[in-house]
C-alpha cells in the first residue's frame, strides 16, 4: 500500500483578510434554545458581508482552502470515485460527509461485487473502498459500500487513477433485481402423502420464494414413489415455469427417491451435493430455461440453509454450477446462533 | 417575495383557474421559504438553493412551483406519488429541510374562518386566506437525502439499454440477467405498443 503524500493545503488567516477565500470547513452557529447548524457550509466563497456574521458569531480565525491546479479537495474527490464504482442499482447522497460517501441499493435485489476489482482499486494511492460481501441479497437503500480519499487534498492525479480503473472495470458494484419467476413445488414423502404428519415445507418455501417477489403457482404432495415425481416434474416442465422445487427424499435412504425422479424427467445439467452445512444433499439442475432445486429435509428444522444461499442467485438469474457450489465451502458452516441473525454473519460469505 | 395576493394572482392565471388548492399551494410555498430563510426563491442565487419535492398532482402543486420556482425540467421539482397533499422544502446548501401537510381538519373549519360565505367552494377558497398557519398545516422539520443522481445541473451519469440502444441518464438502468437495460425492457411500462416497432419485454 502507498503512503500517503501529504498536502499543505489549508491556511489560517483572520476573518478580516478572508474575503474571496473558500472555506475549509463547516462553520456552525448555535443560538441559544433555537438552532445548531452551518451557516456556513465548507467551500463557501466568502464576501465581505458575511464578515459581520462570523464576527458575531465570534469567528475570528478562519481555516481557508488553498489548491493548487492539481489538488482536489476529499469531498470532491470522492463524488468522483462513488459515480465510478457504482454500477446499476447503485447508488449515493450528493453530500459527502466527512468525506466518505455511502453507496446504497437503489431497489431490492442481489448484490455483486467484482471483488478483484475492487482490491486492485484498493492497492491504489490515496483512495479507498470497502464493501458488504458479493451475493448478497439488498433491500433498496440498503448500505453497500463506502469510498473515501484518504487525505483532506488528493492529488489530481491519483485521484484520476483510482477513477479511470474503476471505470475500465465497470460495473465494480451492481444490484441485480429479482425476477418474478414462476415456481412449482413437489413436496414428497410417505408419511406427508399418507397424512401421518402434516406438511409445513409448503409454508416455507411459499414465505420465502415470494419475500423476494417469486409467484408459487402450484404445489403437489407425492409419495416417495420415483415414476411419480420424475412424472409430475415433466408435467410442471410442460407449463411455463421457471423453477420447479422438490423437498425431501435427497438422502441416503431407500426411500429417498425424488433425486432419481429429477434425474428421469429430463433434467441435463444437474449437481447433486453442495459444501453447506445445513444443505449437503442439495440437488441443483437446468433444462432449458428451467431450474430445479431438490432440497433436503434440513429446511424444515434449520432456518438458514443453502436454499437461502442459491435460491436469491436463481432469482437474480444466475445459473450456479458445481464450481459455485463448491465455492460456497469457505463460509459454508451455519453456526446456529440463536437468534439467528442470517444474513448479518459468515454463512455463506465465501467471497 | 412577492405578497401573498399577488402569487396567489399569478398562481392562479398560471395554472388556469383560481380554486381553495391555490390558496393551500401558495400558503404552504411560502411558508417553506420563510423556514429555510429563501426570500426569492424564483431567482439567482436562490433558485440553485431550493429542492422541493410535492407528494401530490393536484392544484397545489402548480401553486408550490409557481411561487418557489421550482420546475420538473430544472429537477428542482420531485413528484413523489404518495396522494397526499403535502411538500418537502430542502435547502441544498445547509441540508435544512422542512415538510408541510395540508390539514384535513382544515376543511371542518372552513365556515369558522368564512361564516358569511355559503358556497362551499367560495368559504373554502376565503376561510384558507384566512385561516392560521397551525389550523392550515402540520410542519415538521425532516432529513433529507439528495441523491447525486437526482441533483439539478447537467447530466453527470448515463447509461445505454443493451437490448434496445437507448440512452438512460441519471442512473435510472437496472441490472437484469447481467444486461444493463432501461426500465421498460427490463420491468416493462405503462404503454403497450401498437405498431410495428415493438419494444420487446426482456
Amino acid at each position: 500500500m502507498y503512503r500517503t503524500k501529504k498536502v499543505k493545503a489549508f491556511r489560517t488567516i483572520p476573518v478580516e483578510e478572508a474575503v474571496g477565500t473558500t472555506l475549509a470547513h463547516d462553520v456552525t452557529e448555535v443560538i441559544s434554545g433555537e438552532s445548531k447548524g452551518p451557516a456556513f457550509k465548507k467551500g463557501h466563497k466568502i464576501t465581505s458581508g458575511d464578515l459581520c456574521r462570523l464576527m458575531r458569531m465570534g469567528k475570528n480565525n478562519l481555516y481557508v482552502l488553498d489548491l493548487g491546479d492539481d489538488e482536489v479537495h476529499e469531498d470532491d474527490a470522492v463524488l468522483e470515485l462513488a459515480a465510478a464504482l457504482s454500477g446499476p442499482g447503485v447508488t449515493f447522497s450528493a453530500s459527502p460527509a466527512e468525506g466518505k460517501l455511502e453507496l446504497r441499493a437503489d431497489y431490492p435485489g442481489l448484490f455483486k461485487v467484482n471483488i478483484q476489482a475492487l482490491e486492485e482499486f484498493n492497492m491504489l494511492r490515496d483512495v479507498m473502498c470497502a464493501s458488504i460481501h458479493t451475493y448478497t441479497t439488498v433491500k433498496t437503500n440498503q448500505s453497500l459500500a463506502a469510498t473515501r480519499a484518504i487525505p483532506l487534498v488528493i492529488h489530481r492525479t491519483d485521484l484520476d487513477a483510482a477513477v479511470n480503473f474503476a471505470r475500465e472495470n465497470y460495473p465494480i458494484f451492481s444490484v441485480k433485481i429479482f425476477q418474478p419467476l414462476k415456481i412449482r413445488l413437489i413436496i414428497t414423502g410417505n408419511e406427508v402423502y399418507n397424512g401421518l404428519i402434516q406438511d409445513r415445507f409448503k409454508a416455507i418455501v411459499e414465505q420465502k420464494t415470494t419475500d423476494l417477489g417469486a409467484v408459487l403457482e402450484e404445489a403437489v404432495i407425492l409419495p416417495d414413489d420415483r415414476d411419480m415425481i420424475s412424472w409430475q416434474i415433466r408435467n410442471y416442465l410442460e407449463k411455463d415455469t421457471d423453477l420447479i422445487i422438490t423437498t425431501g427424499g435427497m438422502s441416503v435412504d431407500p426411500d429417498d427417491v425424488t433425486k432419481a425422479g429429477i434425474e428421469d424427467s429430463g433434467f441435463e445439467q444437474i449437481h447433486y451435493s453442495a459444501a453447506v452445512l445445513p444443505g449437503a444433499m442439495f440437488l441443483l439442475g437446468y433444462h432449458k430455461n428451467t431450474a430445479i432445486m431438490g432440497l433436503p429435509a434440513c429446511g424444515l428444522y434449520h432456518r438458514t440453509t443453502i436454499f437461502d444461499l442459491i435460491l436469491p442467485r436463481i432469482m437474480a438469474g444466475e445459473k450456479p454450477g458445481s464450481r459455485d457450489l463448491a465455492r460456497l465451502s469457505h463460509g459454508g458452516l451455519c453456526l446456529n446462533c440463536k437468534p439467528c441473525r442470517f444474513p448479518a454473519c459468515s454463512f455463506g460469505k465465501s467471497g | 417575495m412577492e405578497d401573498f395576493e399577488t402569487l396567489l394572482k399569478g398562481s392562479a392565471e398560471a395554472h388556469g383557474h383560481l380554486c381553495p388548492g391555490q390558496v393551500v399551494g401558495v400558503r404552504m410555498a411560502m411558508e417553506g421559504c420563510r423556514l429555510l430563510g429563501l426570500d426569492n426563491p424564483r431567482e439567482l442565487p436562490q433558485i440553485k438553493k431550493l429542492l422541493v419535492y410535492v407528494e401530490i398532482d393536484r392544484c397545489a402543486a402548480d401553486a408550490v412551483s409557481f411561487v418557489t420556482g421550482v420546475k420538473l425540467g430544472r429537477r428542482s421539482l420531485k413528484f413523489i406519488d404518495n396522494g397526499i397533499m403535502a411538500a418537502t422544502f430542502v435547502h441544498l446548501e445547509t441540508g435544512k429541510a422542512f415538510r408541510i401537510v395540508s390539514r384535513e381538519t382544515a376543511r371542518g373549519l372552513a365556515h369558522e374562518y368564512a361564516p358569511e360565505i355559503e358556497d362551499k367552494h367560495q368559504q373554502q377558497l376565503e376561510a384558507y386566506k384566512r385561516m392560521s398557519l397551525h389550523d392550515l398545516f402540520t410542519v415538521e422539520e425532516v432529513r433529507v437525502t439528495v441523491k447525486a443522481s437526482d441533483m439539478p445541473g447537467p447530466t453527470r451519469f448515463k447509461a445505454v439499454c443493451q437490448n434496445c440502444g437507448q440512452v438512460v441518464r441519471d442512473k435510472r438502468e437496472v441490472m437484469k440477467n447481467d444486461r444493463i437495460l432501461c426500465r421498460p425492457c427490463a420491468l416493462g411500462s405503462y404503454f403497450e405498443p401498437i405498431g410495428t416497432k415493438e419494444k420487446k419485454h426482456v
